[in-house]
């Protein structure tokens, strides 16, 4: 592994009262960290990795979160 | 002869004290005296079997431009506030160029959610200068107002359209310093700004493109005053977030300034998240530095409609990928009778209830009317059908637009969260006061955190409560004469029912300019309310006085 992945996905609710989506980044280091998406990012997420569910989240690499530029 | 008689209440005195028999005089606006008092007044009001306690402060709101209209920023004053802090986040109406003003407005209704309305028919735009806003509300109010000035506006004002695209030239730096030195002698409490915040087409706020330097020049200033940081940090992001303790704690240190950062969530899919923030404030308050994490009592309600895709769905596979369809697919896929069979077989033998039974419909929207405030379950035995396929068929004979709610989906752990709030590090607020109006009640925090964490939890007691929201919130912020009941203190003062006071239901109300609509809560258990030693609110009923006033 030479780059982040996926490695836990769950709704949370945002401050503004949306349901966004927290996923877990397993880094390279062997280190993991939670990143919030708010729920525009979260759905756009989900889209680009034709994910139907949070666990078809998993394994994903962190890149799909940035939107193709 | 005094003003006012507060008489026969329980005095808590909002210093932590035990509460103790006795009564409140005021005079000229001030307290004259607390205790066993014989003398006479003009008005008496009677306070047997109620709490005495000096008015609740809000430190964190945006009421900036209801204060133009509404000198009592309802319904916070009807819930025993007698002081809201507006400017937070970044953002204020001033200083503000007229030319600048379409862009924050844009801001200010990304956070708000106010009707356009709002800020063309509902005041006049007198002023740019931080004086000049002050002026335009000060006619007005019945509450008192503490107001930070904004990163973002200060930053619009000296750049330009370049202040949403670059970091600051040394010149500009000092004009901005300039500029926050003439809000502060104004009567600005304190600077905001934020790492988070976007406009109105999705750009990050113009606080966001600040270098390290810039935001450290700014502090120099607030030096010179001892003045507030406020800012939002990143949410949930616990590492960004201890960095952010960090280098707040560095620039309290070195300026010699209060901090603090806006909102601090408690959530279970990040648990350690709020518990390792509060460890390294605790770290940094050792070294001398003052990082105020601020936490609010109500938990995050989620809502959402058929309307808008929403993560809400996203353990239903099935559900994401139809409502994800443009809205024309959509709204055909939902009315198809096997793609709604498939839809409700996902939900389990119970056809949704479990899963959705408890949510409820909002209102403010297309919802009838006999629906608003019913949960879903008791909408399904209304319309006899199962609750997924009341939620399907009710958004669709609505065009969609029914929202619906499902309470307590974040910060909802009371267990978690009372020994948090009681924590002496951590400043009890983060209402957001004026914001999000048509996503959810910003009203009542005071409320539940007498009935949930006093009453109910036992998380802390009634006058330590008391004292987290008045003199607790005073030192802070270094709020003049104001949070507790002494000879001398400003008289802002509340009587409640300690056993009754209480957030109220939270309803759909139609009194934004334009009739826009926002979600509020009407008090519960408040009695009376004072405000400089004139009766504010009493009986249900906000009265003529206008006696708020800027404090600093
Ligand atoms: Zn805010």
């Amino acid at each position: 592994m030479d780059e982040a992945v996926i490695v836990g996905a769950d709704i949370v609710a945002g401050h503004d009262g949306t349901a966004e989506l927290v996923v877990r980044l397993l880094h390279p280091d062997g280190s993991e960290h939670p990143v919030l998406l708010d729920e525009d990012t979260g759905l756009k997420l989900m889209e680009a990795c034709g994910a139907a569910s949070l666990e078809d989240l998993y394994g994903q690499s962190w890149r799909r979160i940035v939107p193709e530029s | 002869m005094f003003d006012v008689i507060v008489r026969g209440g329980t005095v808590v005195d909002g210093t932590g004290a035990p509460g103790f028999a006795g009564d409140v005089a005021v005079k000229d606006g001030r307290i004259a005296a607390v205790g066993q008092i014989s003398g006479e007044a003009r008005t008496v009001v009677d306070a047997r079997g109620r709490v005495v306690a000096p008015g609740f402060i809000d430190p964190h709101t945006h009421f900036d431009v209801q204060l133009l209209w509404d000198g009592a920023a309802r319904p916070a004053l009807e819930h025993g506030v007698t002081c809201v802090v507006p400017g937070n986040c970044s953002l204020s109406l001033a200083p503000l160029k007229a030319d600048d003003r379409k862009a924050v407005v844009g801001m200010f209704q990304q956070i708000e959610e106010m009707p356009p309305e709002a800020f063309t028919t509902a005041f006049e735009w007198t002023w740019e200068d931080f004086a000049g806003y002050r002026a335009a509300i000060e006619k007005g109010l019945s509450i008192n107002v503490a107001p930070l000035v904004g990163h973002s506006v200060i930053r619009l004002w000296v750049m330009g359209p370049a202040s949403q695209e670059r970091a600051a030239f040394p010149d500009e730096i000092a004009a901005m310093q300039a500029l926050l030195r003439e809000c502060l002698k104004a009567g600005a409490v304190g600077l905001s700004t934020s790492f988070v915040d976007l406009d109105a087409h999705g750009k990050p706020v113009p606080s966001r493109y600040a270098q390290f330097d810039e935001l450290d020049a700014l502090c120099a200033v607030l030096g010179e005053f001892g003045r507030m940081l406020q800012v939002v940090p990143e949410f949930y992001a616990t590492d960004i977030t201890i960095a952010r303790i960090d280098q707040l704690a560095e620039l309290s240190i070195r300026h010699g300034i209060p901090t603090t950062f806006s909102p601090l969530f408690d959530t279970l899919a990040v648990p350690d998240n709020a518990e390792r923030a509060i460890a390294r404030v605790e770290e940094q308050f050792a070294r001398g530095a003052r990082v105020w994490p601020q936490m609010q009592t109500r938990p995050i309600d989620i809502s959402f409609s058929l309307l808008r895709p929403s993560l809400f769905f996203a353990r239903l596979p099935r559900w994401v990928r139809i409502l994800r369809q443009p809205l024309e697919q959509r709204v055909a896929a939902l009315t198809d009778p096997d793609t709604r069979a498939k839809m409700l077989a996902d939900l389990g033998p119970d056809g949704g209830e479990a899963m959705f039974g408890r949510l409820v419909a909002r209102g403010g929207d297309a919802c009838p009317p006999e629906y608003v405030g019913k949960t879903l379950s008791e909408i399904a035995r209304l319309r006899g059908q199962p609750a997924g396929l009341a939620l399907i068929k009710l958004s669709l004979e609505n065009g969609l637009d029914v929202a619906f709610l499902s309470a307590s989906q974040g910060h909802q752990s009371t267990d978690r969260i009372g020994p948090m709030l009681a924590h002496p590090l951590v400043h009890i607020g983060a209402s957001d006061g004026g914001a999000h109006l048509a996503s959810f009640s910003t009203y009542g925090d005071t409320g539940y955190l007498f009935s949930e964490f006093v009453r109910k939890a036992g998380a802390m007691s009634l006058e330590k409560a008391v004292a987290k929201i008045t003199s607790e919130t005073a030192d802070i912020w270094g709020l003049k004469d104001r949070g507790r009941l002494a000879p001398g203190q400003c008289a802002d003062i509340v009587v409640f029912d300690a056993d009754a006071i209480d957030r109220g239901d939270e309803l759909p109300a139609f009194d934004m300019p334009g009739d826009g609509m926002r979600y509020v809560r009407a008090a519960r258990g408040v009695d009376t309310v004072l405000v400089n030693g004139e009766v504010a609110y009493a009986q249900g009923a906000y009265t003529a006085s206008r006696s708020g006033v800027v404090c600093v």
